[in-house]
């Protein structure tokens, strides 16, 4: 345990502060911060010093500041393993970690030249392999590691860069010299979060970051954007660069739309995507739209399910071949993950100096590569010292020292029977750097990424990056995972450097269409889908605290119950047998109505499992909602989350209550700040037609299908739709299903009524975009026009006797209904059929998994 | 021996599909022992962009796009093919020792042996297990020369193993197969790879057409024929020697080589994705028809 031995072997830290008190740095071992037990390092002096101004309380005041705005914000880093609470809150410390202009000097040529040298290997790889026919590599570390697609032989034209964005793993040991732990190459992720972080803690640290001597981030995003601009063979001045995610469900997929919101790029999933004439293109609602660069973050494999693996579904059909043909180019090149194997590393030296003429300048962790029996002997000579990895992507890894006899015998075997597939590692005690805990400063053990962009010549490094608290053998990703701390990297500058603000400095002349109908078409779908979503969470929980009130009332006052089993149907929740007794009745409905809202209920009507749907298409359209909108859904979600799983039904019904109005907040703020154009229509339209659908299913069941029909059960129906107060106004008097349904109904100018919702679809569809002028109405325009000219040429006297002749009355009804929903059941349909269905799934001609 | 191979390829979809991009190893690869013609492609509907290039393995591959709805696909290559007598080995052939040739593949520093121990690995079709090895360890007794060692495990995979077109699909396991004893060409080309590999040897997956020969008396059925596959084992300095695990014996004039890889996901014959279509129906025929007459000619 790394971090047991060094409070052990701690002194205290004698400054006489606060802050800095009982600091424990180990003897042995290397701290960022001090040189030795009391003894800062010069560059750490300054920042000390501001740090014991600002003192322990305020600056954990300010810790939680920058968590409430990570929180805000929506920066998480998500798990695929805990679908329960799939996102995990980004964590940031507020003590930034200190390197002196000098030593990063130094590093960054360093990482330069490794860039260069993965640019080369790839080059060669997938070229003219002189590393494996020369004998520089061994055949089996390059083939044998699934990193290696054979369909990417010289897939990229002559002079065309592989490697455009790296990120290298770094840390420190012992002996102060800082050595690569790993690459990232074919997606590189964490430059997003790093920008994050520092804006972030720029905002809730003003004192620290304001006119702070260190080297600013804007030049490197500048480099990245005018790198990514670069790679356009078409459409130099203003090219078309797409961000390619593999969509919410990617644990980094904050990044993604980070990123291409500040880099003005489009954010796409593969189904937005075709590839058309050897070019790619983006579907849009207005059509189809070329695409010049791609950055892509989806892995290598899964990026082109006819040459790379067929069961895809991230991916772009024929991407390959579209690159090949030079029309598209790709950030990294495809086929780049080869060089992420961890078991290159021993062989980098000698690459060096074949492949550059230079001798390797940042050292890599000590490896051997278990395929060349010398070193295999090492690593099983030395196992108890080694950590054993395996090279696959993502593979496991084990600390020979902590292995069980039988654990360690099974290792030995799998080495010796595929010896190629494993490394053995040193894993030196990493580099301590100071950690607010408690209102005091911890050493933590940290490692660090970096990351470099293509360049005119050569790569740019990033003057810092992310600096995470870590055990030293997790992966980033796993780190981060298992709840990790990262912090803001600082390379010190000379001087004081002004401030730049990183937010959204728009870059290049703006090409934009007004109206939307660049939309791409899945983002219209999801736009339409939250729109349902939300809105069947509204009507849900409005249904759901009608009910709670209702039986509360019961509880207190002995009120009529009897529209409780109405409810329960419309909640579509099986009403109890009849019980024994008023209590046992009681009991039994309660019992019915809080299963719905357990986590784990697969209820229809569970809130839980309808957010979830509002939230999986939110997140899809994550650059389409304004920042205060993501707040609020981010809000909800808190709310949701931590409502506890045994309520009352008092709580229940405050908890309902709280996700109403945060629901209303949302729909009430997208129609304030988003523009009025495709995108909203769609989410309007979503929303008005749930709205109506289940309007008119009240209607049905509180005039036609109730098994206690009546004042009680109208009274609900006119609190469901808040229309309580309207009705009272208006009409002055004892409830009248005439009057309800008049309101309900009939009246065009009340939202909640049937007629309302009719003319606002109607007027929202007629807006939406159609492809090709036609003097003839689309499905959708047919369908509404069919239900509201349904609505408007009822006959309101023939409803008018529901009390007294309500055989009559509800067979008209009936029909009415009928009329308005059947139209409306194929609205659905017919939008997607005309707005989203380019949006089809490809699929293989054949099957070709082995 | 001179041959006419027509494959032709055709796919009925129930809707229509609006794009497709497909990929085609249908054009027969040149060898020191086959000579081809340019082949005639005919597919219809006609693509808007096609494109050949050469794969990774050196095989020849045809990339083309249909853009336009279409209800059906139908791809007919035609190529004219030589066939010469003679194949680098054959059973009387000199080899050296296997254990030799396990030798010289791990240690030689010639590139061309280097980058044979590509085959020696596994691969999507073909993964490694002690199985396969031990089913193949009593043809390679110490000091036996590989080519007779490989001749005894073709053979014996012809003869333990039932022919049966109905038994496996292409997700069929190979250890089922191993375990079933069942299975059609490519499952015995793939089974003959994990013996080779398992006994560290290089081994590749190659796919071609065979000639088949009428009984007596009866005149040939056109289009009756069908793809085929076969198996080559490296042998370190001197080249690579084919057997095929299905007729047992090591492929001559009959046998016409289309493409080769690491097994079966290298060379699939036509791959594509499309988007629409609904459910299809597959009809593939093969007619390997040979060239007396031009034979005078040419």
């Amino acid at each position: 345990m790394i971090e047991a031995s060094l409070i052990q072997q701690a002194e205290p830290f004698q400054t006489g502060n606060h802050l800095l008190a009982d600091y424990p740095v180990a003897a042995s071992g290397y701290d960022e911060m001090c040189s030795m037990p009391g003894e800062l390092r010069p560059h750490w002096q300054a920042l000390t010093e501001i740090l014991e101004n600002i003192g322990g309380a305020e600056l954990e005041r300010r810790h939680a500041e920058v968590q409430r705005l990570l929180q805000t914000d929506g920066v998480t880093y998500n798990t695929y393993d805990d679908p329960q609470d799939s996102q995990r809150l980004w964590r940031v410390d507020t003590i930034p970690l200190l390197m002196t202009g000098e030593e990063w000097t130094s590093l960054a040529a360093g990482m330069e030249q490794r860039s260069r040298l993965l640019d080369a290997l790839l080059a060669d790889l997938y070229g003219p392999r002189r590393a494996i026919r020369q004998g520089w590599l061994p055949t089996e570390l390059v083939f044998g590691h699934p990193g290696f697609l054979p369909a990417c032989h010289q897939s990229l034209p002559s002079g065309r860069r592989w490697l455009i964005f790296h990120a290298i793993d770094l840390a420190r040991g012992p002996d102060g010299v800082i050595r690569a732990y790993g690459d990232r190459a074919q997606s590189p992720s964490g430059a997003g979060y790093t920008l994050e972080n520092r804006i972030l803690l720029a905002r809730a640290l003003p004192m620290l970051y304001r006119d702070a001597p260190l080297r600013r981030l804007a030049s490197f995003l500048e480099t990245e954007r005018a790198t990514l601009a670069s790679l356009a063979r078409y459409n130099p001045e203003t090219p078309h660069v797409a961000l390619l995610t593999p969509g919410p469900s990617s644990p980094v997929y904050f990044e993604h739309a980070y990123l291409a919101n500040y880099l003005s790029l489009s954010l796409v999933e593969g189904e937005d995507l075709v590839v058309r004439d050897g070019r790619v293109w983006l579907k849009t609602l207005g059509g189809l739209r070329p695409v010049d660069v791609i950055l892509r973050r989806v892995a290598d494999p899964l990026c082109d399910p006819l040459e790379l693996r067929g069961d895809s579904l991230l991916g772009v059909p024929g991407l390959l071949q579209a690159v090949r043909g030079g029309h598209v180019a790709l950030a990294n090149a495809l086929g780049s993950g080869v060089v992420e194997n961890p078991g290159l590393a021993a062989f980098f030296p000698l690459l060096c100096r074949q492949l550059l003429g230079e001798e390797l300048k940042l050292p890599s962790l000590p490896t051997w590569w278990c395929g060349t029996p010398q070193d295999r002997q090492y690593v099983l000579a030395h196992l108890d010292q080694l950590v054993v990895r395996s090279i696959l992507p993502n593979g496991p890894h084990w600390e020979g020292g902590r292995l069980d006899g039988k654990t360690r015998q099974q290792l030995i075997e799998q080495i010796q029977s595929a010896p190629h597939l494993f490394v053995g590692q040193e894993s030196p005690p990493l580099s301590t750097a100071p950690v607010l805990e408690d209102g005091r400063l911890t050493p933590r053990p940290v490692m660090l990424r970096g990351f470099a962009v293509a360049a005119e010549d050569g790569y740019r490094v990033m003057p810092g990056g992310l600096a995470r608290v870590s055990t030293g053998l997790d992966t980033l990703q796993a780190a981060l995972q298992k709840g990790g701390i990262s912090k803001d990297w600082w390379v010190l500058a000379p001087t004081p450097q002004p401030h730049v603000s990183l937010l959204r400095q728009a870059y290049g002349p703006i090409v934009a269409t007004r109206d939307g109908s660049d939309l791409p078409s899945r983002v219209a779908d999801n736009l339409f889908w939250l729109g349902r979503y939300s809105e069947r969470l509204d009507g849900t929980a409005r249904l759901l605290r009608e009910a709670f009130g209702r039986l509360l009332e019961w509880e207190q006052d002995n009120t009529d119950e009897r529209c409780l089993d109405d409810l329960l149907d419309a909640l579509k929740i099986p009403v109890p047998p009849v019980a024994e007794s008023a209590r046992a009745r009681f009991f039994a409905l309660r019992q019915a109505l809080l299963a719905v809202l357990a986590p784990q209920s697969e209820h229809p009507s569970n809130v839980r499992a309808l957010f979830g749907g509002m939230l999986r298409t939110g997140r899809a359209v994550r650059n389409h909602l304004g920042d205060d909108s993501w707040r609020l859904l981010n809000r909800l979600q808190h709310s949701i989350q931590n409502t506890p799983a045994d309520l009352g039904g008092r709580q229940a019904r405050e908890s309902l209550e709280e996700y109403l109005m945060l629901v209303a907040a949302f729909c009430g703020l997208n129609y304030e700040t988003m523009p009025h154009h495709q995108g909203w229509l769609f989410f309007d339209i979503g929303r008005y037609l749930e709205r109506v659908l289940r309007t008119l299913d009240l209607f049905k069941l509180a005039f036609i299908t109730a098994r206690h029909p009546g004042l009680p059960l109208w009274e609900v129906v006119l609190a469901i739709t808040d229309n309580l107060t309207a009705y009272r106004r208006r009409y002055r008097s004892a409830l009248h299903p005439t009057a309800i349904i008049d309101l309900l109904l009939f009246d065009t100018d009340n939202p909640r009524s049937v007629g309302y919702q009719l003319r606002r679809l109607q007027r929202d569809i007629g807006r939406l975009h159609r492809p090709e002028k036609s003097p003839y109405c689309s499905a959708e325009e047919r369908l509404i026009l069919e239900a509201f000219t349904a609505l408007r040429l009822a006959d309101i006297n023939a409803l008018a006797t529901l009390t007294h002749d309500s055989t009559r009355s509800s067979v008209e009804l009936t029909r009415l209904l009928e009329a308005i929903q059947k139209p409306l059941s194929g609205l659905s349909e017919a939008l997607t059929h005309s707005h989203f269905s380019h949006a089809e799934v490809p699929r293989q001609l054949i099957a070709m998994q082995p | 021996m001179k041959y006419t191979v027509t494959h032709r390829t055709r796919y009925r979809y129930s809707s229509g599909v609006a794009l497709c991009h497909n990929e085609a190893r249908l054009l027969p690869r040149r060898a020191p022992w086959q000579l081809c013609q340019d082949s005639r492609v005919a597919i219809e509907p006609r693509p808007a962009l096609s494109a050949e290039r050469e794969d990774f393995f050196g095989n020849r591959v045809l990339y083309f796009a249909i853009q336009d709805i279409h209800h059906g696909l139908k791809v007919e290559v035609v190529t004219e093919v030589h066939v010469l007598a003679n194949r680098p080995f054959e059973p009387s052939s000199p080899s050296m020792p296997w254990e030799q040739a396990l030798r010289l593949l791990r240690e030689s520093p010639e590139p061309e042996i280097i980058e044979a121990r590509l085959f020696a690995l596994d691969s999507p079709f073909v993964s490694l297990a002690p199985e396969f090895r031990a089913y193949a360890a009593p043809s390679f007794w110490p000091g036996r020369p590989l080519l007779d060692a490989t001749i005894e495990l073709n053979r014996r995979i012809y003869q333990d193993f039932t022919y049966d077109p109905h038994f496996t699909t292409v997700a069929t396991p190979l250890h089922v197969v191993l375990k079933e004893r069942r299975g059609v060409c490519q499952d015995f080309a793939h089974l003959a790879l994990a013996c080779l590999r398992g006994m560290g040897l290089a081994a590749r997956y190659v796919s071609g057409y065979l000639e088949t020969i009428p009984p007596p008396g009866q005149p040939r059925l056109i289009g009756a024929d069908a793809s085929h596959a076969w198996v080559a084992v490296y042998l370190p300095g001197m080249g690579w020697a084919e057997f095929d695990p299905t007729n047992d014996c090591m492929p001559r004039e009959q046998h016409i080589t289309l493409a080769w890889g690491r097994d079966y996901g290298d060379v699939a014959p036509l791959i594509g994705v499309m988007t629409g279509g609904g459910s299809h129906q597959l009809e593939v025929s093969v007619d390997v028809a040979p060239q007396q007459e031009l034979q005078t000619e040419l």
